[in-house]
């Protein structure tokens, strides 16, 4: 760890710090979680909650564990593994098992995060890894999507909104209406899109996150979907594309992530991202493609970022007088 | 339309200028002054006297030992009573001439009318060539903090075309610039008037960023009406709006190439108190002897004093009142690029003195300060003003690869200070990258030698 800590240095300039530390800045994103985690609570019931709980505390427990370990400087105290752990269980439907999420959670967090340096040097969203793990490895805990309890029935299995497009059924069942509030099946906290982007207007009145790369990112979808769409050329379901799967959660808390998307060129990559998802949309064999969409802009972030030089101050410039 | 440099940031809401900018300058004459042989970070002077010698204000009493620096004069009138050898941080020495005056200055002073500080003055008399000597021989160098001797940017090849005058006085807590322009307005005009002259320049603008608009006002009424090449902008504020190259980015809208000076795009940046000074060597015979000092933040009396060259800090502090807070951080200059001076409780113990480019003696709380891992959250990236990457260069700093920091442009860096300010994690980008800065230069300098 030689490269995180080193000396100490005191009376170095600046001599004025803006009023902002990284634990202020997580503390900030689990407030903007909260909304949708709430609305999960009252769509989903009890589940939701013991979820969200498990996934917090291993992911806490499992960085704080492997920090003494290794005697490393403890960093638990930032709450970066907090909001690692409401991702992970927001990316989950409700009837996942509670080892399913421990064990996305310990991997997210050893795996993904520690073994690449910890906060800020993980190459890849340690959530979406988690739920690419549960994927690969036990599909069906993953897959049990039930409706809501508002949707007139008790909970029963059923197919998302966005698998029942992509099977070119007409969606009779639920209203656009409803799927902006979220009372559709599907993720834990994927549904309700009013809340979430509640959350994510508080993030950006408090300047964690900037909005292009969001924007960016939903518009290449929505785009690509619309022009190649199943039903014909620019036939493509706008509202439905936006609205139904998880297109809002990851782009206004997963493709404005800090670590694994380059700062610099985060709109070229949530461009990648975009396209990646919809072509996984259109053409893939999942009805979803937002958690591959956004790994694999995490992957190219560091290729991008040197094929795209900055201009430098002073650098090529010509010398002429003005 | 606005003019805007590429980055930079807004570091406090005005607040910390308001301590020290609603009382006129004030003036101090100490007993006895300490003059540095070093007025500058790079300039070195010989001290031409012995101690007993006796000096009358404004006698030579430092010439330059090479390029860099300029003349330095005895400040107040006196007898040599010693002289002080030191080496700066760098392990360079120096000599320290310490002054002591006979009688009270301070009570029997009769300011004398000077006629540049009424009015605008005709300088048709006088050549270009005399006055880049004057600057010469009156030892001016920048006074806003670089502290470059002045004659040496006019002696270039370059033609030159217009003249940019820094008021921008973009560091919080120092307003030093604000209350000279205030209350010196026609000298500084005069001021600007030779630099056009020496420069054989179009025309000048004055640059004031907006927090200071009454001064602008001010200066504007001055010259409306008058036939001067000059003219007054009022910039949106921002820092760091003070650097040179922001400067010419934010007015010419042209960058400044890599390695040059202002002068390879047709343009000379000067600040507002050294064009007040050039007026004093020029039109009032005075070399530069004196200047104006902001003694700001957790001091009784927050206060602009102008003062002679060298004296001591630790008078100042007292002359304010002292200090407020428990233990104090004591910068010479403003808060984001100033050198910490001590940390402590006692004023006493304050070494130093005030030279020509020393705009503020600012006093701080002392805090903690720790750093945590880097996040990646590109602030750093999108304030610098020289469009740097400022977290890899800190990486790269740390792990020792100077390769990759030469790479990734660390020689651009200004040293502005506004990656630190932003850093979420608290790291000090802007040290380790200037220190990463210098080293290249060390070894640049190393290999052309061989």
């Amino acid at each position: 760890m030689k490269l995180k800590f080193v000396e100490r240095l005191h009376g170095v300039s600046p001599h004025i710090t803006m009023d902002r530390s990284t634990k202020e800045i997580m503390q900030d994103v689990v407030i903007a979680l909260t909304p949708a985690f709430l609305g999960s609570i009252y769509f989903f019931g009890i589940n939701a909650l013991i979820l969200v709980l498990t996934a917090v505390t291993t992911c806490v427990l499992s960085e704080y564990v492997w920090q003494k370990i290794r005697r490393e400087k403890l960093t638990v105290g930032d709450w970066s593994a907090v909001v690692t752990g409401m991702l992970l269980a927001f990316n989950v439907p409700a009837t996942t098992p509670i080892w399913a999420v421990m064990v996305a959670s310990v991997f997210a967090i050893i795996v993904v995060k520690q073994f690449f340096g910890g906060i800020g040097s993980n190459f890849a969203n340690p959530a979406l890894m988690g739920r690419a793990l549960l994927l690969f490895l036990w599909p069906s805990t993953i897959s049990g999507y039930v409706t809501t309890y508002h949707a007139g029935t008790d909970a029963i299995s059923s197919a998302t909104v966005l698998g029942l497009y992509k099977s070119g059924a007409q969606i009779t069942e639920y209203s656009k209406w409803d799927m902006f509030i979220g009372n559709i099946p599907g993720c834990l906290g994927e549904t309700s899109k009013l809340l979430l982007l509640i959350g994510f207007a508080y993030l950006c009145y408090r300047r964690v996150v900037n909005m292009a790369a969001a924007g960016a990112y939903i518009l290449t979808v929505l785009l690509v979907t619309f022009i190649f769409s199943n039903e014909g050329l620019f036939q493509g379901d706008i509202l439905t594309n936006l609205l139904s799967g998880g297109l809002i959660l990851g782009a206004c808390y997963m493709m404005t992530d800090y670590a694994s998307v380059a700062p610099r060129v985060k709109v070229t990559l949530a461009v990648i991202a975009g396209l990646v998802t919809a072509g996984i949309r259109l053409w893939g064999k999942l009805p979803e493609g937002v958690s591959y969409g956004i790994l694999v802009a995490n992957c190219l972030s560091g290729l991008v970022d040197s094929i795209i030089k900055p201009h430098i101050y002073g650098v090529n410039v010509r010398k002429n007088k003005v | 339309m606005k003019k805007y440099f590429h980055g930079g940031i807004h570091p406090s809401d005005g607040s910390d200028k308001i301590l020290s900018n609603q009382v006129p300058i004030r003036m101090y004459t100490p007993q006895s002054v300490e003059i540095s042989m070093k007025q500058s970070p790079n300039g070195f002077c010989n001290a031409v006297v012995k101690v007993g010698d006796n000096v009358s204000k404004g006698d030579l009493i430092g010439i330059p030992r090479g390029f860099g620096a300029a003349n330095i004069h005895a400040s107040i009138g006196g007898t040599v009573t010693d002289i002080i050898k030191t080496k700066d941080n760098q392990g360079r020495e120096f000599e320290t001439v310490v002054i002591r005056s006979e009688e009270n200055e301070n009570a029997a002073k009769d300011l004398p009318d000077k006629e540049y500080e009424k009015k605008i003055v005709d300088i048709t008399s006088f050549s270009r060539d005399e006055i880049i000597k004057k600057m010469d021989e009156g030892g001016l160098i920048g006074m806003g903090g670089a502290g470059f001797p002045t004659h040496i940017k006019y002696e270039t090849k370059d033609e030159i075309n217009y003249i940019l005058i820094n008021g921008a006085e973009c560091e919080p807590y120092l307003t030093c610039d604000h209350m000279l322009m205030k209350e010196h307005g026609y000298a500084i005009i005069n001021g600007v008037h030779l630099f056009i002259k020496a420069a054989n320049a179009k025309k000048a603008y004055i640059c004031i960023e907006d927090n200071k608009q009454d001064v602008a006002h001010e200066l504007k009424k001055i010259i409306s009406d008058k036939e001067l090449p000059i003219e007054i902008l009022i910039l949106p504020t921002r820092y760091p709006q003070g650097g040179e190259r922001q400067l010419t980015e934010a007015v010419l809208r042209k960058e400044v190439p890599a390695g040059s000076l202002p002068s390879a795009v047709g343009t000379i940046i000067n600040n507002v108190g050294t064009a007040k000074a050039l007026a004093d060597i020029v039109l009032g015979g005075e070399p530069v002897i004196s200047r104006v000092v902001t003694v700001t933040g957790k001091v009784k009396n927050p206060c602009n004093y102008l003062v002679p060259i060298g004296t001591r800090y630790s008078e100042l502090i007292q002359e304010s009142g002292g200090f407020t807070a428990e233990i104090c951080r004591v910068i010479e200059g403003g808060p984001m690029t100033g050198n910490c001076i001590m940390i402590g409780k006692e004023p006493e113990k304050i070494m130093g003195s005030v030279a020509k480019n020393t705009s503020g003696l600012l006093v701080l709380e002392d805090f903690e300060k720790t750093e945590s891992p880097c996040i990646r959250c590109g602030e750093c990236e999108r304030v610098c003003p020289a469009g740097l990457a400022p977290y890899k260069i800190d990486f790269a700093e740390i792990e020792g690869d100077i390769n990759l920091c030469e790479k990734l442009y660390a020689t651009e860096c200004i040293s502005c200070g506004s990656c630190s300010y932003v850093c979420p994690a608290k790291r000090e980008l802007a040290y380790r990258i200037t220190k990463a800065k210098n080293e290249i230069f060390r070894i640049r300098r190393e290999r052309s030698g061989k």
